[in-house]
């Protein structure tokens, strides 16, 4: 899942300012999950603007609430076409994906981000959410005993634990878990230590050329016309 | 659904598919909730759960409506009705039951039910009699005129009330709440014939009544059967009964000795001691688990020092020296009987011999009908009649009450009368019977033992009672009255079983587990299709979920628990804006608190310059746009006020200091200070919160001053 956090109520003030009438896009997946876009949080953040206006003698904006099941399809967005033509920009909730495929669909407007995407990660407990993945698009998960150092060492390395490992944390953040320690354990556990005993050659950072796109239909060439 | 719902109907009849959704009110005003047990117990199927939490509110006039509005004698079920609804309480599996009577009591005195005066039109021609003036009769002859009929009933004692009045005594029962229903019938229209016996059915039907309905009740007490029984001394309870219901003082002697075990028996017993038997022994022949008298009756009558020997029986009385000999025989117990109950044995050679000054022999009660009603008569005297229309083999002759069912309790009875009157409605109009609300049962089972665990135990609070010293001298009610504080606080106790939280849009919900994790109750779960599930069945309906769902899925059953704090708050601001108040203030105050702690009350009646209170049922419902609602709408301070360790509920204080945090978040980004928003009394009762609040007055008022002269300045 998609992790993100919702934009400070005076950074957000600050990028509509120049909009009379703005339409809080929520999005009901990812950021719905990780408490930063879904229904819930557009009203709450209308409600902060609205509190915001009255306390303070700036522009008053108009502000109209909606929430789409998910903001990364052009199916989904359907249902906002007359919807956008009464608004002067669109602040949408969603990921960065969600603000770019918004952007896209509904190319004449302003598509502004009312959140930081952040990560993919997990929900660790209410309130929670812990970064798992980093898309590096060459999993070594399988060498790893199921957890990666790529996402989860501060350095990244792929031969550890480095030297800064301490009774099991992280020399960057004391309460951090070492992720090599963690590897180490459940490796131990599952009796394929022999994994750790070898040799990673450095990753092939040129495997991924940006920005990626997966085809599996049949019958047309990768790499035309990508965005 | 509608085009295969024959296939979907046999699927679940199958089991082929499995349905989740419990079965819901037919016909209700509400239809997301579900029956509760204690709604399904009762005879009369009375809103038990709304009205127990309109009194946890306070408000007892709301209340009492509710209670009207199911039963049409409340007054007298607040003192007799033997509360099937709580023994269904699903309490009973966490504490104890609320004591659903105690509160409809007090919503009774306090709510001012004898002050209510009805009316009733007549619309129709048709002439209805009621024969028998019991519980039953008197509400089919109630709902008979709500209906518009003219109805007349005939009583062939002096006073009416059937049994309510010759068989209850006073201390269960005042005869005041029985006159006063009388008297609201007068004035809603229905003739009262007392003192007229009616012999034949013919008779009634000549002089033009077009439906009869017999409730003539079971005054005959079924004999003993014993050598001796007719010997001066022994007395029916019934017959016993009914002359000191009718201000008779009969002359019993020291000794009295009671035979039975039946709620009759009590009466006679404890009557017995208020005559002045200072000897007074209940004879029982099973022990005193199959003993069928309400165990509030029997735990009563051994404080006014009744006692009860078990496992006796009365073999032969004998009159010597102006006294009785009675002989009795030690019983054991044996094979279970047809009722499910062992049946007693006598042990050979065990007899002996008490002696008594006065028998009074109470083993049961069967109707006694005029030969000349020519109606087929069932098993135990009792007359035979259809389930469904509640005829009788006879013609627009309909029967109800104890006459029918065997003696019975009084709300059984209100149940028959009520029945009854929509039958001879339907009969009168030429309607096929309407399938009635009574067929219904509660869908909910029991708690799961991990939501059993997490209710926070509160004790149960009985309504206080006169000392055994006190009432055994005289028939004065035994049972007072809760005070305010006391009754909130027991009605806080229900758990609003089939009112909680339900997804209402399973198309928004995104599967987040929000509300799984946040749950104090453990009662959402996900099932094996990956469908989270919230078994209405076990929802508490704190709200917690509610208010944290992100993606606004969830909702609570009731309507009106969806919207009253946005209407509350509304209503309010409204009431502010009207009076152009300054520096205003706006606290969400736990309603249940307001009333049940009184320290809220006190602010509530003051109104303090520029406070508005906005109540609300239980703070942890509140979500943070009503808090921002009410700084967008001017407030310059907002505050909310727990009800602190009363707090039936789990969490209460964590959920809530949650969305103040996140508020307060949202504030200071906006340039506001984040002490406008207080939280007082949430974890415990011991602050003084008028204190509190009058510092936070203080303070916002200094907020206030010193926003304004920044405002100078920069101008």
């Amino acid at each position: 899942m998609i992790v993100a956090e919702q934009k400070s109520v005076e950074e957000i003030r600050r990028v509509i300012a120049p909009y009379d009438t703005v339409l809080l896009l929520g999005c009901g997946t990812c950021v719905t999950v990780c408490g930063a876009g879904g229904e819930r949080e557009v009203s709450f953040l209308s409600s902060a603007l609205r509190v915001a206006q009255t306390k303070s003698s700036d522009a008053i904006h108009s502000l109209v609430e909606y929430t789409v099941k998910r903001q990364c399809d052009f199916e989904f967005l359907h249902v906002l076409v007359d919807r956008v033509k009464e608004v002067d920009a669109i602040l949408s909730l969603g990921c960065g994906i969600g603000v770019q495929v918004v952007a896209e669909r509904f190319s004449e407007i302003p598509v502004l981000p009312g959140v930081n995407t952040s990560f993919m990660g997990m929900t660790k407990e209410w309130g929670v959410w812990d970064e798992r993945c980093t898309a590096c698009g060459d999993c070594r998960l399988a060498e790893t005993a199921g957890i990666c150092p790529i996402t989860r060492c501060t350095k990244g390395i792929l031969n550890g634990p480095c030297a800064g490992t301490k009774n099991g944390k992280c020399e960057a953040n004391k309460e951090m878990d070492c992720a090599w320690v963690l590897i180490y354990k459940r490796l131990e556990k599952l009796q394929e230590l022999e994994k750790i005993r070898r040799y990673y050659p450095p990753r092939n950072f040129r495997v991924i050329p940006r920005p990626r796109r997966i085809v599996v239909k049949a019958g047309s060439e990768p790499g035309e016309d990508n965005g | 659904m509608p085009g295969n719902e024959p296939e979907i109907r046999s699927a679940l009849a199958d089991g082929t598919i499995e349905n989740h959704r419990p079965r819901r009110i037919k016909g209700a005003s509400d239809k997301h909730t579900l029956t509760p047990p204690c709604q399904a117990a009762c005879p009369l199927h009375m809103e038990i759960g709304r009205y127990v939490d309109l009194v946890a509110q306070g408000k007892v006039l709301e209340a009492l409506q509710v209670i009207r509005d199911g039963n049409p004698f409340p007054s007298i079920c607040a003192y007799v009705c033997t509360h099937p609804c709580e023994d269904a309480c699903r309490r009973n599996q966490v504490d104890k039951p609320i004591a659903i009577r105690a509160l409809k009591r007090f919503a009774v005195e306090f709510g001012g039910d004898r002050m209510i005066q009805l009316e009733a039109e007549t619309t129709h021609t048709e002439k209805v009699a009621v024969v028998g003036s019991g519980p039953a009769g008197l509400a089919c002859a109630y709902y008979l005129r709500k209906l518009g009929y003219p109805v007349t009933v005939f009583e062939a004692y002096s006073e009416l009330g059937g049994m309510l009045r010759v068989g209850i005594p006073q201390y269960r029962l005042p005869r005041e709440v029985v006159d006063t229903e009388v008297q609201r019938l007068i004035h809603m229209g229905v003739e009262i014939k007392a003192n007229t016996r009616i012999i034949s059915l013919d008779l009634l039907l000549d002089m033009g009544y077009k439906a009869v309905f017999i409730t003539v009740g079971a005054h005959q007490s079924i004999r003993m059967g014993i050598p001796g029984e007719d010997s001066p001394g022994v007395i029916d309870g019934a017959t016993f009964l009914r002359e000191v219901n009718l201000g008779l003082r009969p002359s019993l002697g020291e000794g009295v000795g009671i035979v039975g075990g039946g709620n009759v028996a009590m009466d006679a017993a404890r009557a017995a001691v208020r005559l002045g038997a200072n000897n007074v022994s209940i004879l029982y022949r099973r022990s005193r688990t199959e003993m069928p008298a309400s165990p509030d009756e029997i735990e009563q009558a051994s404080e006014e020092g009744v006692k009860t020997m078990f496992l006796v029986a009365p073999t032969k009385v004998k009159r010597e020296n102006g006294r009785l000999s009675v002989t009795c025989v030690q019983m054991e117990l044996g094979e279970m009987d047809a009722g499910g109950r062992r049946r007693p044995v006598p042990i050979e050679g065990s007899e002996f011999d008490m002696q008594f000054d006065t028998l009074i022999t109470a083993i049961g009660q069967a109707p006694q009908l005029s030969e000349d009603f020519r109606l087929r008569i069932g098993r135990g005297s009792t007359i035979e009649i259809d389930p469904v229309t509640l005829t009788t083999s006879r013609t627009g002759v309909f029967a109800g009450g104890d006459a029918v069912t065997g003696p019975a309790t009084v709300t059984q009875a209100l149940a028959s009368g009520r029945q009854a009157a929509s039958r001879i409605d339907d009969y009168l109009r030429h309607r096929y019977p309407l399938a009635s609300r009574e067929a219904e049962e509660s869908s909910l089972g029991e708690l799961f033992p991990k939501t059993i665990e997490m209710i926070r135990r509160v004790e149960r609070l009985e309504p206080p009672f006169l000392s055994p010293e006190a009432r055994v001298k005289e028939f004065d009610a035994v049972e007072l009255i809760y005070d305010w504080e006391a009754a909130v606080n027991e009605a806080r106790r229900c758990l609003r079983c089939g009112m909680g939280a339900e997804i209402l849009f399973q198309d928004k919900c995104a599967t987040c587990l929000t509300c799984l994790r946040v749950c104090p109750y453990h009662v959402p779960y996900l099932d094996d299709g990956g469908t989270i599930q919230i078994p209405a069945e076990q929802c508490q309906a704190c709200g917690i979920c509610v208010a944290e769902c992100p993606a606004k899925a969830i909702v609570l059953r009731k309507p009106y628990d969806r919207r009253h704090i946005e209407a509350e708050l509304e209503h309010v601001l409204k009431s502010a804006a009207e009076l152009k108040s300054r520096t205003l203030i706006v606290g969400f105050c736990c309603q249940y608190g307001l009333f049940g702690t009184g320290a809220l009350a006190s602010l509530w009646r003051e109104g303090k310059a520029g406070i508005w209170i906005v109540p609300v049922l239980c703070v942890a419902k509140l979500e943070e746009r009503h808090l921002l609602r009410a700084f967008e709408m001017g407030a310059e301070g907002v505050f909310i006020a727990g009800c602190g360790d009363q707090c039936s509920r789990e969490n209460t204080a964590f959920w809530v200091l949650q969305r103040v945090d996140r508020t307060r978040r949202a504030l200071s980004q906006i340039g506001l200070e984040p002490e406008r928003l207080q939280t007082f009394n949430l974890r415990s009762a011991k602050e003084d919160v008028a204190e509190a609040l009058d510092n936070f007055t203080q303070q916002i008022a200094g907020l206030c001053l010193a926003s304004i002269v920044e405002q100078e300045v920069k101008s």
